[in-house]
């Protein structure tokens, strides 16, 4: 083993934490830990303090030509951060600083070895919240969330990890300490590469992140539907709607079954159960226990016929928080659009139980391992008019294999993520074999592999195949950061392959998923012109911006599927609203020549718009989006303040901004009007060339800044 | 041959280290080895013959038995329990020696001050109460081999000598065993004016059920610089005054901390 020789960098080559740092928790590795094949382990754990630690770790990795793997909390459950014999592992918890806390731009900084839910704790005792609540929070880094992508049960009021992430600081080989984002010393194009990079491009250290205050109101509902396709509609409905909940999750027929997620709670009957308590005893032999599930997982195909036969009807849980105001206003709308679409109100009762135990799940597959068997969980993405057919893809994929259910907890606009559940017969051939179907038969559907548990080795076939030669946008960048290639190699995206298949090609366009492709080149008035002549109106009417996505709110996407030819090879990225199929390399397709893009457009019913003439006009404006309404015009021209809403809570929230800017607004007829295009940088709300706000920021070109 | 363990650890080997949050050892030292379910996963190892006392003997020792794991695990797994009886099981306990005979009281009064350390402030408590207070010195700070002998002799001796008094104390240790033996006692912090209660003690009793990071224990014994790095977490996150033992004092005073101590002594002095 090579000596190093960095001075002062806590270290350690004992056992010890060399076994503790051999796994994460992808449950392929937990098995094999389980039956006693071990995990390989690093030669050295490393924990530095401080970016000059981290910069001096890598700086003596690059001489001794040894590979890095940087360690979170290993909660990832792809693979990304196994140990590897001869590799040392970057430990990154003793990057523990949390803030400061910028209240009144709505920012704080954090280290990345932060655990999660001390951020969220440490936030909440603030008055604020990041709004992402991954059910790995208690067990994940802020550094982690970023490195793969991570994904909360919030993310369709607060996005997703990277919509959080206003700059980043980093360490890499080639480079050293750099900046990225805003205030940073790196192309603002780095950005985007970087999160979703899983350590192979360099060390992330630090992050300022967007932050929002505490919800005033939390309301969660519980609706049933007769089958998966009905409810999928009514989701697709809801997302179209423009009215922005926070929580929208389906449960299939067998996790609803499984979950008893409608049944009202179970009432303490002492004298009841006789049976289940006999069954927990018995389970509580040692020689049982170990056997109790590998029996009937030997036999899935048995068991999802059995399941699907129990099973009837599926629960979404929709919620709206915020504003009281605006949580009625749209939960209203919501309601009558649920109903309208079929679904049965279940009450409060369903909704408010998964939010108290919405962490558990976790504590739900030690069992399986416990009782001879495995689970694992894979999330995949697609656009609305895929997803069902991707479900049954998948669920018949697995099913010869393993006991397969499924919920959707991430949706958008333009479709949602699939989280299927696998259990199957504790065996490391059964678990392989069950992933190898279910990753080919995402693929085949056009779907993409990762929603947001990254891809770390488990994926990285997969993703490699997805990404095709738009891994060259990625390459690039390794060139410049990681020229030696000792940053987490083997992970995220390997080499070899087989080549693009049709998949690879531009994916149909159906109506429902409120998508329209134009070229990549096409200009703001060209991408109106086209929605137009669709007889639609552009949903963000925006180009891509610069320093994006520090200059968007969570809940505007410019840009959803990028297909272009690399080198004369087909390759499409962005096969759904969202994918952590490492970094997003969507920027980079759309600059090679000939790539086209879908741009998301909306066609729904319900105009409002008015004016007013408040005395600060951009910081009424501001102060509209920070009480939770989502405008899809909001301007200032001549000391006006325009504020426009669609959707069939229009009028509603048009009647709240009507009260809440200071002497009202008159109604005008409704016009959509395109953002500034060009560099944005942020100015104080008042600076006289505001061109565009977000909740967080007042923006301004940087040329008139 | 697999050993039989009286608390099976099967589960928190594969849980996702879902209780690394609340382990003050692990946010404390960062270190992966210490998050309990690390720690389980080496004792299940050892259960089945494939990891060695030695390293066995250095993992469980990362934990300080604080118990914040189980009572946040949703399972109720009683981690804490299997690891202790693996500490037995690689450390043999010391044969429990009777106690040494009781200091007799100095002294008399409503109050009877029980000081365990260096420090003596009865006479400093009688001066700002403004009535006698008397003295029980003891050296063994009423600890593990009084624990040992409570049930039967040591406790007949102590409520004896206590008799109908309120006895106050400084001293985390002392007051769980006095409570143990259903003793009355005061805090001192709450005789002094000015003091907030903290959000944490150390061995702070069933009355007080608050968090102990336990790092002046067992850890700072077999992992000197780990519990080091626990205290200067545990003090970074403490927003008030906390009630210590002598022990747990003197450990975050090494961490660089002022304890509560340091300010009773000053109201002792009538500096406050």
């Amino acid at each position: 083993m090579a000596e190093p020789t960095v001075v002062g960098v806590r270290r350690s080559e004992r056992e010890l934490d060399r076994r503790a740092a051999a796994r994460d928790l992808w449950p392929g590795g937990t098995l094999d830990v389980w039956q006693g094949r071990g995990a390989p382990m690093p030669d050295v754990v490393w924990w530095p303090e401080s970016a000059e630690e981290v910069a001096a770790v890598l700086g003596e990795a690059t001489r001794l030509g040894v590979d890095i793997i940087p360690y979170g909390a290993g909660s990832g459950v792809c693979g990304g951060a196994r140990g590897r014999v001869g590799a040392w592992s970057l430990d990154t918890k003793r990057l523990r600083r949390i803030g400061p806390l910028d209240a009144d731009r709505w920012q704080v900084e954090v280290d990345a070895g932060v655990n999660g839910q001390h951020l969220e704790d440490w936030l909440q005792a603030r008055g604020f919240t990041l709004g992402h609540s991954p059910s790995s929070i208690w067990c994940s880094t802020v550094g982690g969330w970023g490195a793969a992508r991570s994904a909360g049960q919030f993310s369709s009021r607060y996005g997703v990890f990277e919509d959080m992430v206003l700059s980043v600081e980093a360490v890499a080989p080639g480079r050293g300490r750099f900046r990225v984002g805003e205030g940073g010393d790196a192309p603002a194009a780095w950005l985007p590469l970087l999160l979703g990079s899983e350590g192979t491009l360099a060390v992330l250290t630090r992050f300022t992140l967007r932050v929002w205050p505490l919800p005033e109101t939390r309301w969660l509902r519980g609706y049933r539907f007769q089958s998966v396709g009905d409810a999928i509609g009514a989701m697709r409905s809801l997302m179209q709607a423009e009215l922005w909940p926070s929580v929208v999750r389906l449960y299939d027929p067998v996790d609803t079954r499984v979950g008893g997620r409608t049944r009202p709670e179970r009432q303490a009957a002492p004298d009841a159960g006789w049976w289940r308590r006999w069954l927990a005893r018995v389970d509580a032999l040692p020689a049982v226990r170990r056997r109790t599930l590998a029996l009937p997982l030997a036999l899935p195909g048995l068991l999802n016929d059995l399941a699907d036969r129990l099973s009837t009807g599926c629960l979404l849980v929709v919620g709206w928080e915020g504003r009281p105001e605006v949580v009625t206003a749209a939960s209203e709308a919501g309601m009558q659009l649920l109903a309208a679409a079929g679904g049965d109100d279940l009450g409060a009762g369903p909704g408010e139980r998964w939010f108290h135990a919405r962490h558990h799940v976790s504590y739900k597959l030690m069992p399986i391992f416990e009782r001879g068997g495995f689970a694992d969980t894979m999330e995949v993405a697609t656009t609305w008019s895929s997803l069902e057919a991707l479900y049954r893809a998948v669920r018949e994929a697995v099913a010869p294999t393993a006991l397969v259910m499924a919920h959707m907890s991430h949706v958008y606009p333009e479709g949602g993520s699939i989280y299927f559940s696998f259990a199957g017969r504790g065996d490391r051939e059964v678990y392989d074999r069950t992933w190898e179907r279910a990753l080919e038969a995402v693929v085949r559907s056009g779907g993409t592999v990762t929603h947001h548990h990254g891809v770390g080795t488990l994926k990285a076939e997969a993703v490699s195949r997805e990404v095709g030669p738009a891994v060259a946008g990625w390459t690039a960048l390794k060139q410049v950061l990681d020229p030696g290639g000792r940053m987490n190699p083997g992970r995220l995206y390997v080499p070899g392959g087989p080549p693009p298949g049709p998949e690879a090609l531009p994916s149909p366009l159906a109506l429902e998923d409120g998508l329209l492709r134009v070229d990549g080149v096409a200009d703001l008035a060209a991408r109106q012109a086209a929605a137009t002549a669709a007889g639609a109106e552009l949903m963000w009417p925006w180009t891509v911006l610069d320093g994006e996505p520090t200059a968007r709110s969570p809940w505007q996407t410019t840009a959803v599927e990028v297909a272009a030819q690399v080198d004369g090879v087909d390759a499409r990225v962005g096969r759904g609203p969202r994918s952590a199929s490492g970094p997003d390399l969507r920027r980079w397709l759309l600059a090679q020549p000939g790539a086209r893009v879908t741009v998301a457009v909306t066609r729904v019913a319900g105009r409002w718009m008015g004016r007013g003439r408040p005395d600060r006009p951009w910081a009424t404006a501001q102060a509209l989006l920070r009480r939770d309404l989502r405008p899809a015009v909001l301007f200032v021209e001549d000391g006006w303040l325009y504020v426009g809403f669609r959707g069939p809570a229009a009028e509603a929230m048009g009647a709240l901004a009507a009260r809440w800017v200071g002497g009202g607004l008159e109604a005008v007829p409704y016009a959509p009007r395109s953002m500034p295009a060009g560099d944005l940088v942020e100015v104080p709300i008042d600076h006289p060339a505001v061109v565009a706000v977000t909740p967080h920021q007042a923006l301004a070109r940087r040329s008139e800044a | 041959m697999a050993r039989k363990l009286p608390v099976q650890v099967d589960t928190c080997t594969l849980c996702p280290r879902l209780c690394r949050a609340v382990c003050p050892v692990a946010t404390g030292t960062g270190r992966e080895a210490s998050v309990p379910s690390a720690m389980a996963a080496v004792v299940r190892e050892w259960q089945h013959g494939r990891a060695t006392d030695a390293l066995t003997w250095e993992a469980v020792t990362l934990c300080t038995d604080c118990g914040a794991c189980a009572a946040h695990c949703h399972l109720g797994r009683p981690l804490p329990d299997a690891l202790r009886w693996v500490r037995q099981q690689l450390q043999p306990p010391t044969p429990p020696t009777a106690p040494s005979p009781l200091a007799p009281m100095e002294g008399d009064g409503r109050w009877v001050a029980v000081e365990c350390d260096e420090r003596s402030w009865a006479g400093a408590l009688a001066d700002r109460l403004g009535e006698p207070v008397a003295r029980w010195r003891t050296t063994d700070r009423l600890g593990a081999g009084a624990l040992a002998w409570m049930p039967t002799v040591h406790l007949e001796r102590v409520r004896a000598l206590v008799g109908a008094r309120r006895a106050v104390v400084a001293d985390g240790g002392v007051a769980e065993v006095l409570d143990a033996a259903q003793v009355p006692y005061t805090w001192l912090v709450d005789v002094v004016p000015g003091l907030r209660q903290g959000d944490g003690s150390c061995r702070a009793g069933g009355t007080r059920p608050l968090a102990c990071c336990g790092a002046a224990g067992p850890l700072a014994e077999v992992h000197p610089d780990d519990a080091r790095r626990v205290g200067e977490a545990w003090l970074e996150r403490s927003e008030s005054w906390q009630v210590v033992d002598g022990r747990c004092r003197d450990h975050l005073r090494a961490c660089g901390g002022t304890t509560v101590t340091d300010v009773i002594d000053r109201w002792l002095r009538g500096e406050t």
